[in-house]
């Protein structure tokens, strides 16, 4: 296995130097460098946008998800995807829109400028910069645990979350938000290619879907219908969930910025549809790999189930392409979120464009680190925590939709509720605020203060 | 123009409904797993045909929104 794997990082790492190379040679303007002078095409565009919300917690989390709770995993992830990319129609024509009034630099910046305060970017930034490095952390934490298996003993996880964002570092450094377009194009492809290859080989085990089912039957029925043998997938939970996915391209700045720098608006359309189709097609097998873990791997914990499922039981060339593809969707996914992180405080920083510009780059350097301290110290619930991350940073949407809608100057008074609303979250994570109110779920009752008091403060008749 | 609203309300109309029926009991009834379809549990198959439906939507509401990069649609 260990020749295949040195011949497609080989290939890998060829490709990675020339999109570096040629993104290094044309783009050297700040916005070049942080927006890739919005000149994305539809191609392209879908690719890196898939890329960046399809990454190591798809390839790792999802097949752990379905094994563990049963096929709601698909209505949790798939059917809110669905909605989300129809969502972008309407979120993405209104964001550009507000884009070229305000010459967009980065969600944090178009925030101050549209509210005309600063505490409305900090608000964006720090949300941002809370919940998107756990989420980074996730997808090192998930590649750590695989590389870990791939060569056991080799290197403890640290030095290979070390290998990981130093690559990260010093390709954005080099080609800027281009390369890492291109990036995530080679890694959409690879990701896709290898997970229906593994999707493939479990469902050949069983000799085909029926039998696969069948099999799921005689160890769990559970598994088979939700709420799942956990009791996970409530109504609650799912619709929780759908409403936080859907706020993904709002609130999670490495996507809102990919609705941007699309060169136009008939590109991004084509994008939205294409990221629902790679969304089914990225995601029905993991299904097949979840299912295959539960009749294989029981009770197993992650990483035992997903380096035998992913690795020990493909074929050599399959198990390479797999190391190979997750550490690409790890690398250009932590990526895209760092060098999100980055334009964010660039967006928010005055003065003179080179300083910015340095201190940007420091900033990357600095993230980077707090990302690798945060990877060692993760749990094993990859999926789980990808959803905490998309619900804490859900809890700021109104203070950018408001931003978008509005055509004047929108409330301020949403950032306070929005601010307390999330607030109340990192609480209830830190277990000083109880996680249901009654029978209610905190995140939805969350979301349902945050609309009361939305149409409150700006009034029903705004709003039609 | 003024068709191209219009079937772009219909299609926003469309996924609201989806979206409901997503998370009704006819769609995610509680421990129930048939009736199978090609042997796929009953809540997969039927959330897999909503999702692809979303997508379709998606399609046709890309090809009849009224917005453009110069302005138009509110």
């Amino acid at each position: 296995m260990k020749t295949w794997i040195y011949i497609f990082f080989g290939i890998f790492f060829i490709l990675l130097a020339y999109a570096s190379w040629k993104s290094y040679r044309k783009n050297r303007s700040a916005e070049e460098f942080m927006l890739a002078g919005k000149s994305i095409g539809p191609i392209l565009g879908f690719l890196t946008f898939s890329a960046a919300l399809f990454s190591a917690f798809t390839f790792m989390g999802m097949p752990d998800f379905f094994r563990n709770h049963g096929i709601g995993a698909w209505t949790f992830l798939a059917f809110s995807d669905g909605i989300m990319v129809f969502f972008i129609l309407w979120f993405g024509y209104r964001l550009r829109r507000k884009a070229r009034e305000h010459n967009f630099q980065g969600v944090a910046g178009l925030m101050v400028s549209s509210y005309g305060t600063r505490w409305a970017g900090v608000a964006m930034f720090a949300s941002a910069f809370i919940f998107l490095i756990p989420y980074v952390a996730i997808q090192i934490r998930g590649i750590s645990i695989f590389l870990e298996a791939a060569f056991p003993g080799m290197l403890p996880s640290w030095a290979w979350a070390l290998i990981m964002v130093v690559m990260m570092l010093v390709y954005a450094e080099i080609g800027g938000l281009k390369a890492i377009v291109y990036s995530d194009a080679i890694q959409g492809l690879i990701l896709l290619m290898v997970i229906w290859l593994i999707g493939g080989t479990c469902i050949a085990a069983f000799g085909n879907v029926p039998d696969l089912f069948k099999a799921v039957e005689n160890v769990n029925t559970e598994l088979l219908s939700t709420p799942g043998p956990e009791g996970l997938f409530s109504w609650q939970f799912l619709l929780g969930s759908m409403i936080a996915v859907v706020m993904i391209p709002v609130t999670q700045p490495q996507l809102t910025t990919r609705l941007v720098v699309v060169k136009n608006l008939a590109s991004m359309k084509k994008m939205a549809y294409a990221v629902g189709m790679f969304a089914i097609l990225v995601i029905v097998p993991t299904i097949f790999i979840g299912m295959y873990g539960a009749v294989k791997y029981p009770g197993v914990p992650t990483s035992e189930f997903l380096s035998n499922a992913l690795l020990f039981d493909q074929a050599a060339p399959v198990a390479a392409l797999a190391i190979v593809g997750l550490f690409a969707a790890c690398l250009s996914t932590t990526n895209a979120q760092i060098f999100a992180l980055g334009n964010e405080l660039r967006s928010l920083l005055r003065g003179e464009e080179k300083r910015a510009m340095r201190i940007t780059r420091i900033s990357l350097f600095f993230f980077a680190g707090v990302v690798m301290v945060f990877s060692t110290l993760m749990s094993d619930e990859l999926a789980l925590l990808a959803r905490v991350s998309f619900t804490g940073t859900a809890m700021m949407a109104p203070i950018v939709l408001l931003a978008v809608i509005r055509k004047t100057k929108p409330e301020r008074g949403v950032i306070l509720i929005s601010s307390l609303a999330f607030v109340t979250y990192l609480l209830s994570l830190a277990g000083v605020v109880p996680d249901h109110l009654g029978a209610l779920r905190l995140d939805l009752a969350l979301y349902l203060f945050l609309l009361v008091s939305v149409l409150l403060l700006t009034g029903l008749k705004k709003f039609t | 123009m003024k068709k191209s609203k219009t079937y772009w309300k219909l299609c926003v109309i469309l996924v609201i409904a989806l979206m409901v029926l997503a998370y009704t009991p006819l769609m995610i009834p509680a421990g129930v797993y048939k009736p199978m379809v090609l042997g796929i549990p009953y809540t997969l198959w039927t959330s897999f045909l909503i999702t692809a439906l979303l997508v379709i939507l998606t399609y046709i509401g890309a090809k009849v929104h009224p917005g453009s990069d110069e302005g138009g649609e509110d």
